[in-house]
């Protein structure tokens, strides 16, 4: 990328604001783009994921959050003709340059899905611990603490503490989803991404998760893609919106805290966006 | 300005003819008529194929179901005849059939779908399909002209050179190399095509979803394989071996032509034997009387297997529907 494009980069992308006191970043984003057989989904992005604190990416459908999302524990490495470019460091490592493998790094980066996805052939408590099990943890008494303490922290743990055999597709779509938080909580990982999670369950189990995501942070970050700004502005300390560009390629417009976001933006595209003008 | 009350609507003015509905024969045109009698035709085909055959062999069922069941040798055209050799001949060959394909067929499947690049793949599994294709005389022929030589060079030299394998398989009884072994191997050659065509399309239905959680928590690629692919996949691959096995237990042709055709209970694989629908098409052509109906009980036998077999796949491959629409 040439200096003047950078330049123009620079002044698009509106700044955070900086009388936030902020703490350390898990995750940094420098200039992070993805492309898929050449052709860019999203560009520009540049910002921090801070500790503890719950960041958003909210945009219009095809803004590229999801895509920018999945590059965050690798999960283009699948798709064939996918790059990724720019840097994203965890804990200032980069994940793709970096010393860390993949499998490392899923380990440290869980992912939450947007479809409840539990493994059907596996019970409850299979479920819970399948993480464990796929990195070589194999004596019971650590399997099952860590099952109830991730069950516990997923908020899980009292509703099906007495069938933790019974196959997990049993549960109701919600119990799924906290199953699947629980799955991801159970590797003890430092950011907790999710990819619209709500967006398949009922308001009610909505309610639970998005309360479950305020109690989480004080032990995980979590990023989380939504397309309901409603439970962005309810859920998250920070947002990124993302727009799509005219070619199509989504881009960052603008990060700052939520409060900022959704009351004070300085790009007036986010205000027409969070106001509900389009998208 | 007066209120105009409309007056109420006269309901019992309103007394039309409504046609009713009738299905019956008035209203059906010719084609109907046409469509109706095909349907009975195929009823009369079908029950009229099942009832002839079961009423042409009542009489050795009548008689001699032990002989057919346990009896060894076949005394053309008197009798007795023993249809034991048939039946372990057909268990043999089909079973070893199913060890070599499934095997074989598992590890090729697992590669078209997670390893070959995408492009290749539709090609690999279309021709995959067309091999599921071809017609089992054509096996027959490359088995006895092609493999069979290769097998008495190669093959059988190697497997004398182990320890007991006299004991085991015991030695070539013919010439050009016919044998239970042989009629094995070309069989598992044969379903190997059915059953990937199958396991492939199974393993590849597996929710994209469930990898990618798998692979989120950390797994291997080999570990999603192993641990999520193979175990949510699991009823669908057994529908895939039974209907598999299902093929190798009807096919006739190539087994005739390669099995030998001896009907002697043989436990040792390098000699020859046969198989029950091997030996129905090749005792046919001779046969009178009784033997017709001992040849037409063995094919009740076989029909029968062959019902149980595709309706247990059947199921397996419902109960993996279901499996996939939970997720």
């Amino acid at each position: 990328m040439d200096q003047e494009f950078m330049a123009q980069v620079e002044t698009k992308v509106a700044t955070p604001s900086e009388t936030l006191e902020r703490g350390a970043a898990a995750m940094q984003l420098k200039n992070v783009a993805v492309s898929f057989h050449g052709r860019t989904a999203v560009r520009d992005c540049t910002f921090d994921v801070t500790k503890n604190r719950v960041t958003s990416l909210i945009g219009p459908s095809g803004s590229g959050k999801t895509t920018l999302l999945r590059a965050l524990n690798r999960l283009h490495d699948l798709t064939p003709g996918a790059k990724v470019s720019g840097q994203i460091l965890l804990e200032g490592t980069d994940i793709y340059r970096g010393d860390i493998t993949v499998t490392e790094l899923r380990t440290r980066v869980g992912m939450v899905f947007q479809r409840p996805n539990p493994f059907p052939t596996m019970s409850i408590y299979e479920n819970a611990v399948s993480g464990l099990r796929f990195n070589g943890v194999k004596k019971k008494s650590i399997l099952d603490e860590a099952a109830e303490t991730s069950l516990k922290s997923a908020a899980l743990w009292d509703s099906v503490q007495g069938r933790l055999k019974v196959a997990a597709s049993n549960l109701s779509g919600g119990e799924q989803q906290r199953l699947c938080i629980a799955r991801a909580l159970a590797m003890d990982p430092e950011v907790l991404l999710m990819d619209e999670p709500t967006s398949a369950l009922d308001p009610i189990a909505t309610l639970k998760i998005e309360d479950l995501m305020t109690e989480l942070k004080k032990r995980v970050t979590v990023v989380i893609v939504t397309h309901n700004m409603q439970q962005a502005a309810r859920i998250s300390d920070d947002c990124a919106f993302l727009l799509m560009g005219e070619d199509r390629a989504g881009e960052l417009i603008e990060f700052d805290t939520t409060e900022k976001i959704f009351n004070n933006p300085i790009d007036p595209r986010t205000l027409d966006y969070t106001l509900g003008r389009f998208g | 300005m007066s209120i105009v009350i409309p007056p109420p609507p006269d309901f019992s003015s309103h007394e039309e003819e409504v046609p009713e509905f009738n299905p019956g024969a008035s209203s059906r045109t010719w084609y109907q008529y046409l469509l109706i009698l095909a349907a009975l035709v195929f009823a009369a085909v079908s029950v009229g194929f099942v009832g002839t055959i079961i009423w042409n062999s009542a009489p050795e069922w009548a008689h001699h179901t032990g002989t057919l069941l346990g009896g060894n040798g076949w005394q053309s055209p008197a009798g007795p005849f023993g249809g034991l050799a048939m039946i372990v001949g057909t268990l043999e060959t089909s079973v070893i059939a199913l060890v070599i394909a499934v095997v074989i067929g598992l590890g090729a499947s697992i590669s078209i779908v997670f390893l070959i690049p995408r492009r290749f793949r539709n090609i690999v599994a279309t021709f995959v399909e067309l091999l599921a294709a071809v017609p089992s005389v054509v096996y027959g022929l490359w088995g006895f002209l092609v493999l069979a030589p290769w097998m008495l060079k190669t093959v059988i030299p190697w497997l004398d050179s182990w320890p007991f394998a006299k004991e085991l398989f015991g030695s070539v009884g013919q010439q050009d190399g016919q044998s239970l072994l042989l009629a094995s191997v070309v069989l598992g050659v044969m379903i190997l095509p059915t059953f990937v065509a199958i396991s492939r399309e199974v393993i590849a239905v597996v929710p994209n979803d469930l990898i990618e959680a798998s692979l989120s928590l950390g797994a291997t690629r080999w570990q999603v394989i192993r641990e999520v692919v193979l175990p949510t996949a699991k009823i669908g691959l057994f529908g895939a071996t039974f209907l598999a096995l299902a093929r190798a237990t009807g096919e006739t042709v190539a087994v005739a032509l390669i099995a030998g055709g001896v009907a002697n209970v043989q436990f040792h694989l390098l000699y020859p034997g046969t198989s029950i629908a091997a030996w129905i098409a090749t005792e046919f052509g001779e046969a009178q009387g009784n033997e017709v109906a001992a040849l037409m009980a063995l094919g009740v036998l076989l029909m029968l297997v062959n019902f149980g077999l595709s309706l247990i796949s059947r199921w397996l491959v419902s109960r993996q529907r279901k499996v996939l629409a939970v997720v």
